[in-house]
């Protein structure tokens, strides 16, 4: 079973405060979709008002062309796995299994057939029988995702189910929870703040920011085009590098120049952009360190973060700003060096005040 | 060195609070010990000297002119139906009343909550008079009703169950919600076998209350076969000249300790939890 999800200019208000405005989505059938952002988005709630733990305020929830958000959590046929796993600590894990299925009066050898295959699958047959205080966080977290998949839901939902284990065991779980994607072809609806379990399960991010949806994209569109100011600063670890500059627009394509007279040639249009101020941004792989004098600017290191396969250097211009950029594993490098920094005009964004980006023409 | 003297004070510190222990226990178990003792001995070799405690010759004697004589059996019964059905009815209430002000939404609830624990400071004597006119007018007097309704009123329970219905997780109604179960079904599956603790601790104190309590029974038994432990005892100790005499009285004492010693027997964990408070947590 597998469901279309549409979502049509959805609010949700808490008293005075609008924690959702007029939000619209479509989620394909056996797709994988993460809300992403910051604490307080409204992403959670989003998820919530799909399950049905959350009443609509206006706007309309349909899954499968039926419209759902009128009925109750439990006439939905959707499961949600929770970020404290919420297992009923008083029941066995099979009795938390079987519990949904039997309030809808599932035959108990159905029930039984259910429990053993979900529990195949999430290797875990030797669990069945104990309570949810003599596991395991991560054993908690498959008994809450083995109760979600006996009730064979049209889509599953998970409310940062990651959050609550080591990197370790997040790591692993990351990787099953994507297995599982696609063995049960199912959709999915995972909301998280880290960026990096974003970019690693979705099909989709959504990235959402201050009551409204910023971006939603593919990973990769996300990451190389973000829509956003917000969304180019809050995807990708490091944040993207950004400098107030002014534009020469009398080229082709526009030339951005910060406070200290350096300049960078973009490749985004200078026909498309319509003031002279803009915010400059680039990623750190993007700024390639080269020797002092050789590149756009020149830098001194400040701090070194080795991260085996490369190492990220941040360095201070002339004017105090901090950059960050990307040199080799072993780089020889040091801190209290000067530097060049090569910026890669191609994969250079610009933004306006209001935080819209500009990015260079697809190739 | 120093570590050393630190263990030998610890040492002695630890031989201290055990001889404190002891003599507590000592203290406490003293008067049990007597009334037994006093229970197993003749009435009139007791008149003559009561340090014939101390020596032989016992007799069981007045234990079987207790069971031939005497009416402790059905004050023992009443205190049972008394105290038994006190703990449940406070129990299911508390737990429902419990509930619904830690889960639902409803008009007034905050300020409903507020009168109920106000109760609280209510003394019984305050409305005392009032109570017994009621009951008088209803025909309650000298009834099992007339013994347990007021006991229901229990604000402390309906307190004490809505803090521990508030302590559990949200997440578990939700999960049950989206697991399809009625509001009931949530209730009676998923929430109330997690407040045993809650329930133990309360039904607990109840239970010792009602059996210990000698107040209002005094007021709304009058029938002696109506009388609960409590009046029935206090009725044949106030009359010692006209009784069988202090080794029988003892003996009606123990017999009606013993179903509270057997509850204390089963119960003990849950009563040790529930007076050092760890059980509401």
């Amino acid at each position: 079973m597998t469901a279309d999800i549409e979502i049509r200019n959805v609010s949700k208000q808490f008293g005075a405060m609008t924690v959702l405005d007029h939000l619209s989505l479509s989620i394909r059938a056996r797709e994988f979709i993460v809300f992403l952002g910051p604490s307080g988005c409204g992403k959670s709630t989003l998820l919530r008002m799909i399950a049905g733990l959350e009443a609509v305020d206006s706007g309309e929830i349909a899954i499968n062309n039926e419209r759902i958000d009128h009925l109750p959590p439990g006439k939905r046929g959707i499961a949600m796995v929770f970020q404290s796993y919420a297992l009923y600590p008083h029941m066995t894990v099979r009795d938390n299994m079987a519990f949904g299925l039997a309030n809808i009066g599932v035959p108990g050898k159905v029930i039984e057939a259910r429990i053993n295959e979900a529990a195949r699958i999430l290797e875990m047959p030797h669990l069945l029988d104990r309570k949810p205080g003599q596991l395991s966080g991560g054993q908690r977290q498959r008994v809450a995702i083995g109760r979600a998949i006996v009730k064979e839901p049209k889509a599953f939902l998970f409310d940062e189910p990651l959050s609550n284990l080591d990197a370790a065991l997040r790591t692993r779980t990351r990787i099953e929870l994507a297995q599982l994607h696609q063995r049960l072809q199912s959709t999915m609806i995972f909301v998280t703040h880290d960026q990096v379990e974003a970019m690693t399960l979705a099909d989709r991010i959504v990235v959402m920011n201050n009551r409204k949806i910023d971006q939603i994209g593919t990973p990769m569109e996300i990451y190389e085009r973000p829509a956003t100011k917000f969304v180019a600063g809050f995807v990708g670890a490091p944040a993207m590098n950004f400098v107030d500059a002014t534009l020469d627009r009398s080229g082709k394509n526009a030339t951005a120049r910060f406070a200290d007279g350096i300049s960078v040639q973009t490749e985004i249009a200078s026909s498309q952009l319509t003031d002279d101020n803009y915010t400059f941004g680039i990623r750190s792989e993007d700024v390639r360190i080269v020797a002092a004098g050789q590149g756009n600017a020149d830098g001194v290191v400040d701090v070194l973060e080795r991260l085996g396969e490369r190492t990220l250097i941040y360095a201070r211009l002339g004017d105090g700003q901090q950059i960050v950029g990307s040199d080799a594993g072993n780089s020889r490098v040091a801190v209290g060096d000067r530097i060049g920094l090569a910026f890669d005009g191609q994969k250079s964004h610009l933004f306006n005040e209001t935080g819209r980006a500009w990015h260079a023409r697809e190739a | 060195m120093s570590a050393t003297a630190s263990i030998e004070g610890r040492a002695f510190g630890d031989h201290l609070l055990l001889a404190l222990v002891i003599l507590l226990s000592i203290v406490m178990i003293a008067p049990v010990l007597w009334v037994i003792g006093l229970s197993l001995k003749d009435n009139t070799e007791l008149m003559a000297d009561p340090n014939s405690v101390f020596h032989a010759p016992y007799t069981l004697k007045n234990y079987i002119n207790t069971v031939g004589t005497s009416s402790v059996f059905i004050w023992v019964r009443n205190s049972i139906i008394v105290s038994g059905g006190l703990t449940l009815g406070t129990l299911i209430l508390s737990s429902l009343a419990g509930y619904g002000f830690a889960r639902l939404n409803f008009p007034g609830r905050d300020v409903l909550f507020v009168i109920v624990l106000f109760g609280l400071a209510v003394p019984e004597q305050a409305v005392l008079v009032a109570r017994h006119q009621i009951f008088s007018m209803l025909k309650f007097h000298n009834t099992y009703q007339g013994l347990i309704l007021p006991g229901l009123s229990a604000p402390f329970g309906v307190f004490l169950m809505t803090q521990y219905f508030k302590a559990i997780p949200k997440e578990l109604d939700e999960a049950a919600m989206l697991d399809n179960a009625s509001r009931l079904r949530i209730f009676w599956k998923v929430l109330l076998p997690l407040t045993l603790p809650a329930q133990a601790t309360l039904g607990i104190f109840t239970f010792l209350g009602a059996w210990n309590d000698y107040f209002w029974p005094l007021i709304s038994a009058t029938r002696k076969d109506m009388f609960t432990l409590t009046v029935g005892m206090a009725s044949t100790q106030t009359n010692f000249a006209q009784s069988e005499g202090i080794g029988f009285l003892m003996a009606q004492a123990v017999f009606a300790g013993a179903p509270i010693l057997i509850v204390y027997l089963f119960f003990q964990k849950y009563i040790v939890t529930a007076v050092s408070g760890a059980a509401v947590r």
